[in-house]
């Protein structure tokens, strides 16, 4: 289904060519030329490694350039975007973990974060996610990303500082070989800025511009960084540029939703360490780090949606299909349930419809949806069909209270479901549950239905 | 779960009535004061539909307003349309402020026409009435177009309560007198029976089809 309205969107010349990147790790290799690439790292990137120099990272960029050039084979190192307090802390306590990039860190950091004793569970925690951090960070940096391995790991969480690259490479807006990225993101957010030109010069549709405008004050409105203006109007163009661009979709509310993970998630990547990305206002932010924060949203938002567009067209067979592969698999997992949603007459559509049309996200909060998509962008189809998986483990986690429940009460539960707080832990189960179903009833045929 | 009491046999009839209109005019907001009394200033936008209930008492019966919020986009159409079906009672809503919102007061008729059973009692709800200084549709020629078309109509505001329990109130009753009138004995589905939701016939489901079917008969 999908396939066959492809060709109505203006999709084509975006799916052509996989795309560039965002990351870092171009700044640190491209040449001091680019003022876009300086400003990158002199917005707030440093690595770890060269941390001791980087409150004067104007400085130390240089430098890393040439140590990067020289140690890896001439190919360019990639350098994580920020260390966050949690990593210098992290690294400081497990600071036995021999690591050869940890050390210039080790002096910066106050050494009385390891007066409070931890307990001995904690450090192994913080260790284990040390060396995680590291074996992730040495896969990212390689000069061809191995796609088999970085899928394995991101689909157990990317640790957030290597977020924004790691999305940029599963989704596919980055070439994995790092040669190519460079000039391929150059290409790739010059051609966003060009299309933003052409479509914003002309008239615009009014309809899908009207649309657009009523439902960006109502993105995240609880999240300060959605109220700021200027990732309002970033959103606004990122939106409506995907809208005119595939007219046998256009416009559709819940698709709002789903841009402001990439937006956040890349916005990070620019912002100093200590700083919340969820109060930051991107104004602060040089033109050219916004522009490549769009671009690169954009793109990405772009490849997300060709895997699941047949959810936005008319009739929104996408998620009229999910609904009903939900349903048939709630009814092999978990017949009570089932049989009684039955006798309830509660229909799956009036409360999954929102659960597919938005992804979850309106059920639980941005960090654990942002947590989400590293696993759903690391399955071959996460987002069409992992999710139904995701969405029969989500249901069938309130199965003892639901069966106690009448039509009435069943629909006020699952329209507010006690999930908003749900923590990273919460999520990993979840998606562990879907795993186990996925490998049971994936490829079950239909003669095995209840 | 504003409304656990509501689980058993606490009321009389069950009225299902759809809150439709354009996007963005307060649909959500309606119904959020008429049931639970509040306001969201930082609503997200309604996807699909949303669900809430709230018991009146109309001639010593207790009238239980089963209402689906729906949402205002036109693509979702095709999915909402479905819940037309077993309505009892629509709020057509658009913003005073919006005239193009008013203007479309006609599509959403034709939608209910289309798709909801022809005996719907529907009412026009001007909302937003606290904007009266960027009131772009005026009172009496909405009014006029209610009358025309034999709508009950209202200007609300669901930010200071202002006329929103009338409302529904009104659509309530007017339902209420409708089935009284037209012998449509409701009671034969709802009280007598373990009100499992949609008992009477309120959502398009097969069974549910068939108790209505019944119930037009006699």
């Amino acid at each position: 289904m999908g396939a066959s309205f492809s060709h109505l969107g203006l999709s084509n010349d975006v799916v052509s060519s996989v795309v560039s990147l965002p990351s870092s790790n171009t700044g640190k290799k491209s040449s001091s030329k680019s003022k876009n690439l300086q400003r990158w790292t002199s917005s707030g990137l440093s690595t770890p490694r060269d941390s001791e120099h980087y409150t004067d990272l104007d400085d130390d960029w240089d430098s890393n350039v040439e140590n990067c050039l020289t140690s890896v084979n001439s190919q360019p190192k990639f350098i994580e975007n920020k260390p966050t307090f949690e990593y210098p802390l992290i690294r400081k306590i497990s600071s036995g973990v021999k690591s050869s990039t940890d050390d210039g860190a080790l002096a910066l950091y106050a050494p009385h974060i390891l007066q409070e004793e931890e307990s001995h569970k904690e450090l192994e925690e913080m260790n284990a996610k040390l060396s995680r951090y590291h074996r992730f960070k040495h896969l990212v940096e390689e000069s061809t990303v191995d796609m088999d391995k970085l899928k394995k790991m991101a689909w157990n969480g990317i640790p957030s500082e290597l977020r924004p690259i790691s999305w940029q490479l599963l989704v596919g807006y980055l070439p994995t070989n790092s040669n190519r990225r460079e000039a391929q993101l150059h290409r790739k957010r010059q051609e966003y800025l060009g299309l933003i030109e052409q479509e914003f010069t002309k008239e615009k549709d009014a309809q899908t511009w009207h649309q657009i405008e009523i439902d960006i004050p109502r993105t995240n409105p609880r999240i300060k960084l959605y109220g700021f203006k200027s990732t309002q109007r970033s959103l606004e163009r990122i939106l409506y540029l995907w809208a005119v661009r595939h007219p046998a979709s256009g416009y559709v509310q819940g698709i709002n939703d789903l841009a402001t993970p990439f937006y956040q998630t890349f916005l990070s990547a620019y912002i100093k360490d200590e700083t919340d990305v969820t109060q930051f206002d991107p104004s602060t932010l040089p033109k050219d780090s916004i522009d490549a924060i769009e671009a690169d949203t954009f793109w990405c938002l772009t490849k997300l949606l060709e895997g699941i567009q047949d959810n936005y067209i008319h009739a929104q067979p996408g998620i009229i299909r999910q609904v009903n592969e939900l349903k048939d698999l709630v009814r092999r997992i978990d017949t009570e349930l089932s049989n009684h949603l039955d006798d309830e007459n509660v229909e799956f559509i009036q409360f999954s419809f929102r659960w597919m049309n938005c992804l979850l996200m309106r059920e639980i909060s941005m960090e654990s949806t942002i947590r989400m998509w590293d696993t759903y962008l690391s399955e071959p189809n996460g987002f069409s069909e992992f999710h139904v998986y995701v969405c029969a483990a989500y249901l069938v986690k309130w199965s003892d209270e639901l069966k106690k429940m009448d039509f009435q009460a069943i629909m006020m539960f699952l329209q507010d479901p006690p999930t908003k707080n749900w923590t990273e832990k919460d999520v990993e189960l979840l998606l562990s549950e879907a795993f186990i179903w996925q490998s049971l009833y994936k490829n079950a045929t239909a003669h095995l239905r209840g | 779960m504003a409304d656990m009491e509501d689980y058993a046999y606490d009321y009389d009839y069950l009225l299902k009535i759809v809150l439709i209109g354009d996007s963005g005019v307060g649909k959500s907001n309606l119904l959020s004061r008429f049931t639970r009394n509040g306001f969201n200033l930082d609503s997200k936008s309604t996807i699909g539909v949303e669900f809430a209930t709230k018991t009146l008492e109309v001639d010593g019966k207790k009238l239980k307003a089963q209402i689906w919020d729906t949402a205002g986009q036109e693509r979702y159409r095709a999915i909402t349309s479905a819940y037309y079906r077993g309505a009892m009672g629509a709020l057509i809503v658009y913003d005073i402020t919006k005239p193009e919102t008013y203007e479309n007061v006609s599509k959403w008729l034709k939608e209910l026409k289309d798709h909801a059973d022809d005996n719907l009692v529907v009412e026009l709800v001007g909302n937003k009435s606290d904007l009266e200084h960027l009131r772009g549709v005026p009172t009496e020629e909405a009014k006029h177009f209610a009358a025309e078309n034999q709508l009950l109509f209202t200007e609300t505001s669901a930010l200071n309560a202002d006329n929103v329990d009338l409302s529904f109130e009104q659509v309530a009753k007017a339902i209420y007198n409708m089935v009284k009138k037209n012998q449509l004995d409701l009671s034969d589905y709802s009280g007598a029976k373990p009100p499992t939701g949609q008992t009477i016939s309120l959502t398009p489901t097969p069974g549910a089809e068939s108790n209505k079917h019944k119930s037009n008969c006699c």
